[in-house]
């Protein structure tokens, strides 16, 4: 048995705790009944506190929960000249404090213990809670004049009196509950209007919160909501702003955190924490809020999903615990809010993802300006391309630069990485190479230094952002009857005729654009032989899987040229084929990247099929 | 706690405290030796300073247990301290038990 007797600013409080065991009690009572003695109180006074004492430790032991009987019952005595307060905590289920006390059958054993205590104490209140309930009684004292004189009919005259009290104490506790239920739904509708004008959600739920504290005759709130998927516990609201709290970590959870908050998070309970509760000094919201606060945490749920904490408390443990009635208006703000967090997200979600969508239709809209809009046919040589985007935008492309009747200049090219940045990147490096085209023609018959260039001009911007681009370009002279093709890393390109099954593999030296700023490269020439098909691809197209995980590969991208040139395919017929195979071989599977491929075909006519 | 035999009379005294913890071995203790030639069962409640719910329930069972007995036995509490009255009072239970002041 501990004693800790103590003195506090109202009244002299005396506090004790003992074991869950029926013979302990009455030396802790007769403990408590000689503090009361020292603070003056009468025989009968003194008697009264003792017995109903007894009574409410003997029901705390005798009903507790199996888990109840490990753990103390705690008395505290509250003495001050006008009554003397009794607080009997138990950890038993709970039971609702009759509103009229009858006696039992005269030959009933038991049932007399609370009839005992209501008939010797002017007030009786139960407030139960989670695993804890607290009985509190109050006495109030006679003047020391009339002590003496008081004899059985006087007894039956405190009685009535004490009944008297009683009823007004109900009767001016419906009236609060009836005034703090309507206070409740007046603050959530004045909300419910103020939504639609707050200008976020943290002044929405702390105006809200507020208005809870004066309802309930709370001190302080905390008002934590999920981020980052389920991540953390972020602080929304807080009722002095003053007060900074870190965001709580919840997953993965830490091995070990003493918080309440994120107990209440991780079990989906709602917490309560007190001068004995669960909250211990390492606590991030005991140095904010205080170790003398008493209050609950209650977890946010929207059907299933957490959505955050709500901690609400007192910040003195002298004051009162929460009652059964305050606990409800608290659960009904707690439920409301968590609806309007939820709204709140969504709505943000909404703008978010019309935002994304809006910048993806830019980018879309980029890409698709990249692609000509036309390919250009030099006598019977016929072009035809196709790329196709893993996202909505991607950094493949393909271009034909048409330079004169006889010449003109194929780009083929993949930048490095996938989305709105890569096809900015598309965008810039196609401008680029037009724009040095356009200047000096002559350049478009040196790739390689096109290319060296190109490179000079965008490695910076590239190397900045960890970004670089394969690509192709060859020169087609039709006239001369020769390619000169230079390579910056790209996968190499498929040269061959309709008229030999041998299929020419094209890679010229290079290193991708965007990794040394004074890169060389280097053109090799290839003679255009009769009915030729060139085919240039980016890596989408080779490294395309299957269901299995199967490589497309560059020997049945090989195998495919040569049968399309046993076939005597045109550029278009080359195309189709291409496309529907890779289709068919990646079947199910989502495309995981960009892909694009640019046709050389000399469709001649005069060639027997 | 004391307990004699006086003729037909079973008599119990200095019984300091009748609560929670005690009642139980005072009720098994008195109905064990309860011989079925008893007419009467005197309580003495004088130096009683302390009853309560579950003590005033084993005193409820004692005169139970009297009563069934063949014919009746008759129960008494003697000089009840002011403290006990007063419990009784509020219970009632002054009205069922028969309470002899000397």
């Amino acid at each position: 048995m501990t004693l800790t007797p103590q003195v506090l600013a109202r009244g002299t409080t005396f506090q004790s705790s003992l074991p869950c065991d029926l013979k302990e009690v009455r030396r802790a009572t007769t403990t408590a009944a000689g503090f009361l003695a020292d603070e003056g109180l009468s025989k009968e006074e003194l008697t009264a506190c003792e017995l109903a004492l007894v009574e409410a430790c003997n029901n705390a032991i005798q009903y507790a929960s199996d888990e109840g009987q490990m753990k103390p019952v705690e008395i505290a005595v509250t003495c001050d000249p006008a009554k003397v307060e009794l607080r009997v905590s138990d950890h038993t289920p709970g039971f609702r404090l009759p509103d009229r006390m009858s006696l039992p059958e005269p030959d009933s054993e038991r049932g007399r213990g609370l009839f005992l205590i209501h008939s010797l104490m002017d007030q009786v209140n139960y407030f139960r809670s989670d695993g804890k309930n607290t009985l509190v009684l109050h006495l109030i004292r006679t003047s020391q004049t009339n002590r003496s004189c008081r004899t059985n009919r006087q007894l039956d005259l405190t009685q009535a009196n004490s009944r008297l009290v009683e009823s007004e104490q109900t009767m001016r506790n419906m009236a609060k509950e009836l005034c703090f239920r309507s206070e409740s739904l007046a603050a959530i509708f004045r909300c419910s209007a103020e939504l639609g004008h707050a200008n976020s959600m943290e002044n929405f739920s702390e105006g809200l919160l507020h208005d809870l504290l004066d309802i309930i005759f709370a001190d302080w709130f905390v008002l934590r909501v999920v981020r980052q998927n389920g991540v953390r516990l972020a602080v929304l609201a807080i009722s002095e702003p003053v007060m900074e709290l870190e965001p709580l970590l919840i997953s993965p959870a830490p091995d070990s955190i003493h918080s309440v908050e994120f107990k209440a998070a991780i079990s989906g309970k709602d917490v309560y924490f007190g001068r004995d509760g669960p909250m211990t000094a390492d606590d991030p919201l005991s140095a904010v809020i205080g170790m003398d606060s008493h209050g609950l945490v209650l977890p946010l749920f929207m059907g299933e999903a957490l959505t955050g904490t709500l901690t609400i408390g007192k910040a003195n443990s002298l004051q009162a615990p929460f009652t059964a009635t305050q606990l409800q208006v608290v659960r009904i703000f707690a439920d409301y809010l968590a609806i309007q967090i939820v709204n709140a997200k969504f709505q943000e979600e909404r703008i978010t993802q019309r935002l994304v969508f809006h910048e993806m239709e830019i980018a879309k809209n980029i890409q698709r300006a990249l692609l000509p809009k036309s390919l250009p046919a030099l006598r019977n040589f016929k072009l035809a391309g196709f790329c196709e985007s893993a996202r909505e935008v991607g950094g493949d492309f393909y271009d034909v630069l048409s330079l004169s009747a006889d010449t003109l200049l194929l780009i083929v090219a993949d930048v490095m990485g996938k989305g709105v940045p890569a096809a900015m990147f598309a965008a810039v490096f196609a401008a680029t190479v037009r724009g040095l085209v356009l200047a000096s023609p002559d350049w478009a018959r040196q790739p390689s230094l096109l290319l060296s260039r190109v490179n000079r001009q965008m490695a910076g911007e590239l190397s900045d952002v960890d970004m670089f681009i394969t690509a192709q370009l060859v020169f087609v002279d039709v006239a001369k009857r020769e390619l000169v093709a230079a390579s910056a890393g790209h996968c190499p390109m498929l040269v061959g005729t309709v008229h030999k099954t041998e299929v020419l593999t094209v890679s010229p030296e290079g290193i991708p654009l965007g990794i040394l700023s004074d890169a060389t490269f280097t053109d090799e020439i290839i003679a255009l032989e009769k009915d030729c098909r060139v085919l240039l691809y980016t890596d989408g197209l080779t490294e395309a899987r299957d269901a299995q995980g199967q490589f497309f590969g560059q020997e049945r991208l090989a195998s495919l040229f040569k049968q399309s040139l046993a076939s005597n395919q045109t550029a278009e017929e080359l195309k189709k084929h291409l496309t529907r195979e890779s289709r068919r071989f990646k079947s199910d599977t989502m495309l995981h990247d960009d892909q694009a491929f640019l046709i050389l075909a000399e469709e001649s006519g005069d060639v027997e099929s | 706690m004391k307990i004699k035999f006086q003729k037909d009379t079973l008599h119990i005294s200095e019984v300091k405290e009748l609560g929670a913890a005690s009642s139980g071995s005072f009720r098994d203790e008195v109905r064990a030796i309860l011989p079925t030639d008893l007419k009467t069962i005197e309580i003495d409640l004088s130096q009683t300073v302390f009853l309560d719910s579950c003590g005033l329930g084993a005193l409820v069972m004692l005169y139970k247990t009297a009563c069934a007995k063949n014919g009746g036995i008759k129960m008494r509490l003697l000089n009840p301290t002011p403290a006990v009255q007063q419990i009784f009072e509020l219970t009632r239970m002054h009205l069922i038990f028969e309470i002899v002041r000397a």
